[in-house]
């Protein structure tokens, strides 16, 4: 649950599992091994804890979803591939720029399919027509062509990688 | 003045490549103020500036006063900026949450979809209870709103309300699952309402059977895979508490597995088998066979199935599910299993590592141990700067790239130092499972043992990756496991000494460990005992000498030095003892020549800031000292050697075998009958005790400063010798109730129980003797303690050697003894305890991988001291997981509660029932009442506070005013609230929990 997380840890275990998730050839299958703060603790094996991490990997981009023991692995998968889906709806060939420049838009989808850390919409077209309906007529959100911005900072790209990782982990 | 957009302030960090921190701050500080701005165009932007920068880790959180007034902006675009802030910053403790309770209330009933989505999709975040109590009778009606899209979402934040106020359940439950129940309703709220059902599920499972059928139904006709596949997750919970929901279900499942395709509800289906166990359903008529072999030939299929490494590693976990159940079962698809010991991926690698070692027997040991080493040994150790690369491939990325499946080439990664540990160890488990039961080569194992320490990784940061104290580290275990097999396995011995010999002798040390040299000292230490222990083995002694006394002995840890220190004069009484055969001119050049080396050797270390390793050099040196004078004044052609070092220096020595001795052998000791140990030593402390105290006040009298002071020494003494007798009777007294053996053993005939109360009498004295037995003195204490368990025959206690006892007991006992003894309890035979039918047999095992101070502790202080090891491990790795770990810790200590108050609950239920059936009618009306009678019970728990509190809120409530006052009420309520959760039990928010058991 994101709400527990102050910004330091949230950084923190961005960037444990940034390190754990580069470091994986794209032949890997895409389950990650827990990062150091979220390691069990030894004792205590709660259907709550933290016990899969699932990310896939779309060119510049990964999505990440923490998640219990509760979910499925492979429908974890799907609902990213949903997820990717959508926002391609959204913004039209969608790309790392779009998402950094429309991240509401992105949170926006996220809050149509999952509330709380339960899922509780897969189908795209449900989706899409939702967070359509909420923007209203702001219609198409595709990002500024910023020519300039071809080669990118390694922080930007973390920063991607920021909040995929951030809603990601209000799935429970 | 002119502000900044978001895409300005992203293209401006953009341009400051490299001074982004700079311009981040500035760019802040302008925020600061356009926040405040009254034109909520500006106060927006600025908002969703900070959350972008809020994605870098920059605090915001002291903006949550303009985030609430941003939140309640007209606009719906700029409320949900405001809303977006919310989910990112609030927290269920942020102060200004109360203050938001009439901004949420009213979005709730907006007219607008969009609108009205903002706070169901914000409040999971922020909930408190509190805020469910009062937001409640607004968020309930939505479940009926004309709009599926609210209703789904309604449901799923009902059901974050009832986690942190589980009373939510008692209204909105019935609601919740008339959505299930009704067949017209939407697809997908059908769908959400599932997971919710689930996520309820397996927190309380036996709540949810009445609802079987029509999850049954739902799962058939459903025709929605996303659902299936949570619904037969439900179902595993539920079929351990419902056997005839096994039959009813294998056909459905067996079904779906042949006809999806989907590889996610196939895979389900095949996992909620194996976890629902119907795979142990045969006596519910299924044919158990038949579906296992489905299963199984599924998931072998998944394995095989080349290209898609997900399917391979969910393969592997289902697997690794069946295997502690039906471990035949897995081992015969142990093909495919070891081909992925060597996949590339780690992950999977991982798990088929743990697989390998749940289904390891003695027929495929060492096929799989011998294809981990040939890993181990075939990859490059991990180069620390793997990092780089991935820095280098972000600069080339391509931002406009399009977000399609990544399709790089894999390049083959070195072994990581993680996974590197992980393939050791679980060698080490493997092997040493049951007291070795697998192993049918011991040579091979010994062989094996240190080709492993030249693999050793190099140094890992044990407490970043909290593995500090779970596995201890891997040198010490290897150590300790070449240690057990030397002193259990006899046969072995000459070839395990011949193998502790190379690596103790310097020439070879860099052909069997690894470059980084880590985990040296713990190996060599358990070396250099062997050599010293086992002495006669030896195929160079002389070689074995001159390494130990090297300089470069001088730089391992203190421990290791004292072992070593205490090997050598063992070492080189077996010498001289060979040598005395043939004693000639020459032999005695020689061993002058080794004294004189290892004097000057043990000579730099009598000034070793280590007390131990001073201690045990200093004697020594003494006692070689007196040798090397007796050897000088010895004549040429005197027939032997002197009689000092033929014989006094071995006999320190020589003595019966050690035997492994069983870590509960101590707690068996009989306690002596005339041992009281409640009688106060001193009969007068009380007396003593009240007049120290008189003085104390009196203090200023010169006579009585005296008194005083005599007294207060006095006093020192007595307080100090009384406390121990109490303390000390309050330990067995605790013991006793735990381990019951103490009184089990004086079965035996009379006079064994005398001899032994004796002798345990007289071992007393020094508390050592029996878990610090040690070299010399207490190889035969040891053995005799050893013996207990069987016919022990004090007699056979070489007198000679207990006449050494006191002088060199204190080395034994310190610091190396008691280190190893623990490790040696591993005999292929068995432990020798004093009650060898014990179980505490079987617990041994565990304690060789503990931590060798563990050890001790554990099996010196009676077994309550692991309860707090235990917790306090927890509380570490909690304050470290405080991000995600935090929810689940109440949600927990809420199911936990549940579970507890099932007898509560039962007495509540009757009343319960009547209250719920008016709910469907007033609801609102019903809360209230539900509330005073819930505070009457709780009335004089603990918490008076709350009672009164709830009670006042209550009443306000209906009126829809909130005052400051009303605010008042929940701060204070707030931190009330915040206590109770730690208390356990007497919360009566907790006491009446839920009871949609009889719905």
């Amino acid at each position: 649950m994101q709400a527990a997380i102050d910004t330091a840890t949230q950084q923190t275990l961005l960037r444990q599992i940034f390190d754990l998730v580069s470091a994986r050839p794209s032949s890997a299958c895409n389950f990650l091994p827990l990062p150091p703060l979220l390691a069990p603790a030894a004792t205590s094996s709660s259907p709550d804890a933290p016990t899969q991490i699932t990310y896939r990997h779309y060119a510049t981009l990964y999505f990440i979803l923490i998640s219990t023991s509760t979910e499925s692995p492979l429908a974890l998968l799907d609902f990213i591939q949903v997820f990717v889906e959508a926002l391609d709806r959204l913004f039209e060939n969608v790309c790392e720029l779009d998402l950094i420049f429309g991240f509401e838009t992105l949170h926006a989808v996220l809050g149509e399919m999952v509330v709380g850390g339960v899922v509780i919409e897969t189908g795209l077209e449900k989706i899409v027509a939702g967070v359509k309906e909420s923007e209203g007529v702001k219609g198409k959100r595709k990002a500024v062509n910023a020519s300039s911005s071809a080669s990118l900072g390694k922080s930007s790209g973390f920063a991607g990688l920021g909040w995929a990782t951030g809603t990601g982990s209000s799935w429970r | 003045m002119f502000e900044k957009s978001l895409v300005d302030l992203i293209r401006g960090m953009r341009g400051h490549k490299g001074r982004e921190a700079e311009y981040i701050q500035s760019a802040i500080k302008e925020c600061r103020t356009e926040i405040r701005s009254q034109d909520m165009d500006v106060k927006a932007t600025a908002l969703l500036k900070l959350i972008y920068l809020e994605m870098f880790g920059y605090d915001m959180t002291w903006a949550a006063f303009n985030i609430l007034e941003v939140m309640s902006a007209a606009k719906h675009m700029q409320k949900r900026v405001g809303y977006l802030a919310a989910v990112q910053t609030f927290r269920p403790d942020t102060e200004v949450l109360m203050l938001a309770e009439n901004l949420l209330k009213k979005d709730l009933t907006s007219p607008s979809i969009p609108t009205l989505s903002l706070p169901l999709i914000t409040l999971p975040h922020l909930v408190t209870s509190s805020l469910a109590l009062s937001i409640l009778p607004d968020l309930l009606p939505r479940l009926t709103h004309s709009q599926p899209a609210v209703r789904k979402k309604t449901i799923t934040t009902l059901y974050r309300l009832a986690l942190v106020y589980p009373e939510t359940l008692i209204v909105a439950w019935p609601k919740i699952k008339d959505r299930l129940l009704d067949e017209n309703e939407d697809s997908s709220v059908t769908a959400a309402t599932v997971n919710v059902v689930c996520e309820l599920g397996w927190r309380r499972p036996r709540d949810f059977l009445p609802l079987a059928p029509r999850l049954f139904e739902l799962l058939i006709e459903g025709g929605n895979n996303w659902m299936a596949i949570k619904i037969i997750k439900l179902f595993a919970v539920l079929t351990p508490l419902e056997p005839r929901l096994v039959k009813k279900l294998v056909r459905p499942l067996t079904n779906l597995i042949q006809s999806t395709t989907a590889m996610s509800l196939l895979y389900e289906c095949v996992s909620g088998i194996i976890q629902g166990g119907i795979l142990d359903g045969a006596d519910a008529g299924v044919n158990v066979e038949e579906v296992a072999d489905l299963c199984i030939s599924k998931l072998r299929g998944m394995i095989l199935l080349e290209g898609d490494p997900n399917l391979k590693y969910v393969a592997l976990l289902a697997f690794n599910k069946i295997v502690t159940t039906h471990p035949a079962l897995v081992a015969m698809q142990q093909d495919v299993i070891l081909r992925c010991l060597d996949d590339p991926d780690v992950s999977i690698r991982l798990q088929a590592l743990e697989l390998a070692t749940g289904m390891v027997s003695s027929d495929n040991l060492q096929s799989v141990v011998d294809r981990l080493m040939k890993q181990l040994a075939n990859a490059p150790p991990e180069k620390s700067t793997f990092l780089n690369g991935s820095v280098e491939d972000q600069d080339n990325t391509d931002l406009e790239q399009k977000l399609v499946p990544d399709k790089r080439g894999s390049e083959a990664s070195p072994l990581p130092n993680e996974y590197r540990h992980e393939i050791i160890s679980k060698i080490l488990d493997m092997c040493a499972a049951d007291t070795y039961a697998n192993i049918t080569d011991f040579e091979w194992y010994i062989e094996t043992l240190v080709k492993l320490i030249r693999q050793l990784p190099g140094k890992t940061n044990d407490t970043l990756t909290g593995r500090h104290d779970r596995t201890l580290n891997l040198p010490a275990r290897i150590g300790s496991q070449l240690l057990d097999v030397t002193v259990r396995v006899k046969e072995l011995r000459p070839e395990a000494v011949r193998a502790a010999e190379r690596l103790a002798t310097m020439s070879s040390r860099g052909m069997y460990f690894a470059s980084h040299g880590y985990g040296q000292a713990e190996i060599l230490e358990v070396a250099a005992w062997l050599c010293g222990e086992y002495a006669v083995h030896l195929s160079s002694p002389y070689e074995v000498i001159n390494s130990l006394v090297h300089d470069q002995t001088k730089d391992f840890a203190s421990s290791t030095i004292g072992t070593i220190v205490q090997a050598i004069p063992k070492v080189f009484a077996s010498i001289t003892k060979s040598a005395n055969q043939e004693w000639n001119a020459s032999r005695k050049g020689t061993l002058e020549l080794m004294l004189g080396r290892i004097t000057s050797f043990l000579d730099t270390l009598s000034a070793h800031p280590n007390l131990e390793v001073q201690e045990r050099s200093v004697e020594f040196l003494e006692l070689l000292k007196l040798g090397s004078e007796a050897l000088s004044a010895a004549t040429i052609d005197a027939p032997e050697a002197p009689l000092l070092l033929i014989h006094a220096l071995p006999a320190l020595f020589e003595g019966s075998d050690l035997n492994p001795v069983s870590s509960a052998a101590q707690k068996k000791v009989p306690i002596p009958e005339d041992l009281d140990l409640d009688t106060p030593l001193n009969p007068n402390l009380d007396t003593i005790l009240r007049s120290s105290q008189l003085i104390d006040e009196e203090e200023g009298d010169d006579e009585q400063t005296t008194a005083f002071n005599k007294f207060y020494f006095e006093r020192e003494i007595t307080a100090l010798a009384s406390i121990r007798p109490t303390t000390r009777s309050q330990y067995v007294e605790a013991d006793n109730d735990e381990a019951v053996s103490y009184q089990g053993i004086p079965d035996s005939p009379q006079t064994q129980a005398r001899k032994k109360a004796e002798r345990a009498a007289r071992n007393r004295d020094d508390p050592f003797y029996i878990p610090g037995g040690a070299h010399t003195p207490s190889d035969e204490i040891a053995s005799v303690i050893g013996k207990q368990a069987g016919d022990l025959d004090v007699d056979s206690i070489p007198i000679v050697d207990l006449n050494i006892d006191p002088s060199q007991l204190q080395h034994g006992q310190s610091t190396e003894k008691p280190k190893k003894k623990p490790k040696r309890k591993f005999m292929i035979a068995a432990d020798e305890t004093l009650d060898p039918t014990s179980d505490q047999l079987s617990s041994s095992f565990s304690d060789t991988r503990a931590p060798r101070s563990l050890t001790r502790n554990l099996s010196n202080t009676a077994p309550s001291s692991s309860v707090p090891a235990t917790g306090n491990r927890r509380n570490f790795l909690s304050v470290d997981s405080s991000n995600l770990g935090a929810f689940s810790l109440s949600d927990q200590e809420q199911s936990g509660t549940l579970q507890l108050d099932i007898e509560r609950r039962l007495a509540e239920e009757a009343e319960m029932a009547a209250a719920l059936k008016e709910v469907e009618r007033k609801r609102l009306e019903l809360a209230r009442q539900e509330e005073e009678a819930r505070t009457h019970v709780a009335e004089g728990v603990d918490e008076e506070g709350i009672v009164v509190k709830r009670k006042k809120k209550r009443s306000k409530k209906p009126a829809g005013d909130e005052t400051t006052e009303q605010s008042l009420v929940d701060t204070l309520k707030k931190k009330k609230k915040k206590k109770v959760k730690k208390s356990e039990g007497g919360d009566p928010v907790q006491d009446s929990q839920p009871d949609f058991t009889e719905q």
